[in-house]
């Protein structure tokens, strides 16, 4: 969402200024120029479209959809951009330290994979929260949720974080032989 | 580090800031804002949905069915710009304006690059230490890079020449100590930084990454 937002903002910024450039020639050349049929806009065909055009008529109400939805995502792009950046204890107040969830998640998943049980291991983590699938082999001991478990909040421990994100692990035994 | 002397007026130093400014201001430093492009969006978008919400039950004749079969340019607004047209003229160019000068604004600060301020050092009556922002960096970056647990480090200044601040990334090594590293950075590399720069309140915020580890040689 942030890339989203990077590129939206110069764009939207462009769109406004052209449309106000646009609204200067064409008000400017109608009041010089009274025969003229618009410059770069024919607003006097789109006058007459629109003079002949009801709100309850086609596409209005498409047209008027696809707006508010537009609206919509703007405002879904606006809100989800925000850094999620993962917050940790600094030894000064001067000082702001931040990692990325996308760290967080490696460190947690090269701890879990480190098991000779663990077949393969997805994780996602946020500030909030640590989920962990592990995919173990299928002579695993029945104990390994527990095991996986302790020792993601036993890395957890040993990082300063500012908020201890709730761990979630589920595990899976695969078929076959190791 | 690079120095270059130029002659100044300037003999009073700015006053130390409080501890919530230095914690606001470290806290600014971790990324390029961009919230003013956020809530700009918002507001788009919560136009163009009011809008489209408005006409849509308007369409579909919520506010009345005779409204909703009145054409679009209505001649009743037709009549009221006609009765004087210079006063509309005039607003609809002003309004022009106002929307090109907004939107150039806002393009120039979306692709602006962020900037890296010099730091200005007083060097005594009518001399000014002017230390460029590369130099400045690179001699955090150095240090920080050889504290034990860290791979490599990338160091830059922001905000203002007013009011600096520095941004540091590390990329720790699998057997780092967090805690240690961050004790060590700020005792150690940012201590000297803080008294080399004459910055007794230079706030700080560090980005953690973790090194990727270098793969095997597929041919031994």
């Amino acid at each position: 969402m942030r890339a989203a937002l990077r590129v939206l903002a110069p764009l939207l910024g462009l769109a406004l200024a052209a449309a106000g450039v646009l609204v200067v020639i064409e008000v400017v050349a109608a009041w010089v120029l009274p025969d003229t049929v618009g410059l770069l806009v024919p607003w006097r065909a789109w006058g007459v479209t629109l003079a002949n055009l009801s709100w309850n008529e086609n596409p209005v109400p498409g047209i008027a959809i696809g707006v508010g939805v537009a609206g919509l995502l703007l405002i879904i792009v606006g809100l989800a951009a925000r850094r999620g950046d993962v917050r940790l204890e600094a030894p000064t107040t001067a000082m702001t330290v931040t990692t990325s969830p996308r760290v967080l998640a490696r460190l947690v998943g090269t701890r879990v994979r480190a098991s000779d049980d663990v077949l393969s291991a997805s994780v996602s983590a946020s500030a909030r929260r640590v989920a962990v699938a592990v995919l173990a082999w299928h002579d695993a001991p029945p104990d390994l949720r527990e095991v996986v478990v302790g020792g993601v909040k036993e890395l957890l421990d040993a990082l300063p974080l500012r908020r201890r994100p709730r761990v979630a692990v589920s595990v899976r035994k695969q078929e076959g032989v190791r | 580090m690079s120095v270059d002397l130029t002659k100044s007026h300037r003999t009073t130093r700015a006053p130390r800031p409080t501890d919530a400014r230095l914690r606001r201001r470290s806290r600014s430093a971790v990324a390029r804002s961009a919230t003013g492009d956020r809530w700009l969006l918002v507001l788009i978008g919560l136009v163009l949905l009011a809008a489209g919400i408005g006409v849509t039950l308007l369409s579909y004749g919520v506010f009345g069915t005779a409204r909703a079969g009145r054409p679009l340019l209505d001649p009743i607004i037709v009549d009221t710009v006609a009765a004087d047209p210079v006063l509309w003229r005039a607003i609809a160019i002003a309004g022009g304006i106002v929307l090109a000068v907004l939107g150039l604004a806002w393009v120039a600060r979306a692709v602006r690059p962020e900037p890296r301020p010099d730091v200005v050092l007083d060097g005594g009556p009518d001399t000014t230490i002017l230390v460029s922002s590369g130099a400045a960096a690179e001699a955090v970056a150095a240090p920080a890079g050889s504290l034990a647990g860290v791979g490599r480090a990338r160091a830059r200044l922001v905000g203002s020449t007013a009011a600096p601040a520095l941004r540091v990334t590390l990329w720790l090594t699998d057997d780092a100590d967090v805690r240690a590293v961050l004790r060590r950075l700020d005792g150690e590399v940012l201590a000297t930084a803080r008294s080399a720069l004459d910055l007794p309140a230079l706030p700080v915020a560090v980005r953690l990454e973790v090194e990727r580890p270098h793969p095997a040689p597929r041919v031994a």
